[in-house]
């Protein structure tokens, strides 16, 4: 696989950033995923740590080669971080157990699948036109859905931060799924919390990313995302890939890598819950204590 | 899961050359044991085995049946090799050696110096009376040495605490219990899990941004563990204190005589803001040489070259 990937989650102007992203890769597969912790609920930020996390870490788990079903995948990891929100406000003794929404995306054999819960999204933008997008379990959505309000109007109605289905809820979430998207040479897959899409239309990321790639374009965008809001920025999150021509040299190709190797990255880190994600492998061990003992070695006595 | 105990080696058990004789101390990741190699030099040696984990019931094989288990086993084996890589940079007098490092009953052995002498803790809890000015000024002296070489390895001890400094039968402070220690520079290193020990862990820690991590915070850890042996207790914990500072002052906690020099001292290095410290420990080498204006009594220090015995006995 050659692809290029960004990732950024910036506070806005919100005391705390409750948003946490991340992705990862294997030779074969990648993951991307985008959680916004939900304000007004005990943790936010723990939720959707544990959601992030839980789902990096069965990817680890189950891509060891390939995802045997995709979509199967999607849907029961996201089931699974719900569970675990569930199960850490139980053992936590919390009153209310902390929420989150989900959006995650996975790409195998130059296949895009998708699932999602609430109103983080996903764009596939393709020659500069959205061609794809998530349908957000709002309220507000419900009601463009069913002509009661404009999209213009959604923006500044009273009940716009209002979802239906989420993860650590009293109810489980309802998970949406995309499909199969077959990617196309210089296809771009956008995942984002509300901070940053409800102040950058998708038609305009479109057209500048004919010109610019995602790493070049999208720092600045969010910049703009943040100065849009005018002083009263939610949390700011965007993973973005852009898939590249497979033969391009000049690309790096995950094919490279070792079969059991994975590369993650994430915003989780300084959660205490984080769980170690990469495996230490016999050889590494080996080079330690050769480090080691050729440091004893050195050292004078 | 049942919370089991990890079986110690048996004694007589050979190691990789080393013949174990007992265990001297067990912590939440390793016990630690005397051994001898052929020659019958003393060893301590330290076996990377976290309890929470359960591995050995019996025999000698760690066994993991779990892959979870595994993953974490081999995290914290990360931490380990942390530890390892620290003290083999380090040679000094002041800062326990470390011999040899392998692999052997699936897990991780370290093999350090022997240090005769009893942790500062021991004689804190027995010996306080013998901690006059002069004393303590002279084994923070001697080891604030141990602390500037391991600094001018670009290492954090970051758990520096009565319990982890050795007087060595010589008199000698040695440093000891590297598990927290961090290679600053190291991106990766900064990644694993923090430690602490509530009481002499600074502020900083306890936030956890790498960034404000400095040799000032092993400079509070020092101050926490010179107000221990002064007062006899550990300061008020830092993350509390941060909330609300109810540092008791020092000054009204002895009835030892010691100089207005020293508690200013220690005060200073218990300032929560980490800039408002002496910022390395060469600095706060010179504060403690500074003599005090009064003399104070014949120390410790000066009783060990005489009848040892009394002190090291039970």
């Amino acid at each position: 696989m050659r692809f290029t990937i960004f990732q950024d989650s910036r506070q806005g102007d919100r005391d705390g950033n409750e948003d946490r992203i991340g992705y990862s890769f294997s030779r074969e597969v990648l993951l991307m995923v985008v959680a916004d912790g939900m304000g007004g609920h005990h943790g936010g930020e723990v939720a959707a740590g544990i959601a992030v996390n839980e789902i990096q870490r069965h990817f680890q788990q189950e891509a060891r080669n390939r995802l045997r079903r995709p979509q199967d995948f999607l849907v029961t990891v996201i089931n699974a971080a719900h569970r675990a929100i569930v199960s850490h406000a139980v053992a936590d003794n919390l009153l209310e157990s902390p929420r989150t929404t989900c959006v995650a995306c996975v790409v195998q054999d130059g296949i895009a699948h998708w699932a999602h819960a609430g109103d983080s999204r996903l764009y596939l933008l393709r020659g500069g036109r959205l061609v794809a997008q998530t349908s957000d379990h709002s309220r507000v959505q419900q009601m463009i859905d069913s002509g009661a309000i404009t999209q213009e109007m959604a923006a500044t109605h009273p009940d716009r931060n209002k979802i239906y289905s989420c993860l650590g809820g009293v109810v489980p979430p309802i998970i949406a799924v995309g499909g199969e998207h077959a990617l196309q040479t210089g296809d771009t897959i956008l995942l984002s919390t509300d901070g940053f899409w409800t102040q950058i239309p998708p038609p305009l990321i479109a057209s500048l990313l004919r010109k610019q790639g995602v790493v070049d374009l999208l720092p600045g965008l969010l910049t703009e995302a943040h100065r849009r809001a005018g002083g009263e920025s939610d949390n700011l999150s965007v993973v973005a890939m852009t898939w590249e021509a497979q033969d391009d040299p000049a690309c790096a190709d995950t094919q490279s890598m070792d079969g059991e190797q994975f590369t993650t990255s994430s915003n989780t880190m300084e959660l205490d819950r984080a769980i170690p994600q990469e495996e230490v492998t016999d050889e590494e061990i080996e080079k330690a204590i050769a480090e080691i003992q050729d440091a004893i070695k050195r050292v004078p006595r | 899961m049942p919370s089991q105990v990890n079986q110690p080696l048996p004694g007589g058990y050979v190691l990789n050359g080393y013949r174990i004789d007992k265990p001297l101390s067990s912590g939440g990741f390793s016990i630690v044991y005397l051994a001898r190699d052929e020659s019958g030099t003393p060893f301590a040696i330290k076996e990377y085995l976290p309890s929470s984990l359960a591995l050995r019931s019996e025999g000698t094989e760690v066994r993991m049946d779990d892959p979870e288990h595994l993953s974490t086993f081999r995290h914290g084996l990360k931490c380990f090799f942390e530890e390892g890589r620290a003290l083999a940079l380090i040679s000094h007098p002041n800062v326990v050696r470390v011999e040899n490092f392998f692999r052997a009953n699936e897990t991780c052995y370290m093999v350090m110096q022997y240090v005769r002498g009893r942790t500062l803790q021991f004689h804190i809890q027995r010996n306080r009376a013998e901690f006059t000015e002069t004393f303590i000024r002279r084994i923070f002296i001697h080891l604030m040495n141990g602390l500037r070489e391991v600094h001018a390895n670009k290492l954090l001890h970051l758990d520096i605490k009565p319990a982890n400094i050795y007087l060595a039968m010589d008199g000698r402070p040695v440093l000891l219990d590297f598990g927290a220690a961090r290679i600053t520079l190291s991106e990766e290193a900064m990644k694993l899990k923090p430690m602490y020990t509530a009481g002499f862990a600074a502020p900083e820690q306890y936030k956890f941004v790498p960034g404000e991590l400095g040799p000032w915070s092993d400079i509070y850890s020092v101050g926490a563990t010179m107000y221990t042996c002064i007062s006899g207790t550990p300061p008020q914990a830092a993350d509390t204190r941060i909330e609300k500072d109810r540092l008791i002052p020092l000054r009204t906690l002895t009835r030892e005589t010691y100089s207005d020099d020293l508690y200013a001292l220690v005060d200073a290095c218990l300032k929560l803001d980490h800039l408002a410290r002496p910022q390395t420990a060469f600095e706060l080498q010179k504060m403690l040489m500074v003599e005090p204006p009064e003399p104070g009594r014949p120390s410790f220090l000066d009783t060990l070259n005489k009848p040892l015995s009394r002190f090291f006995s039970r």
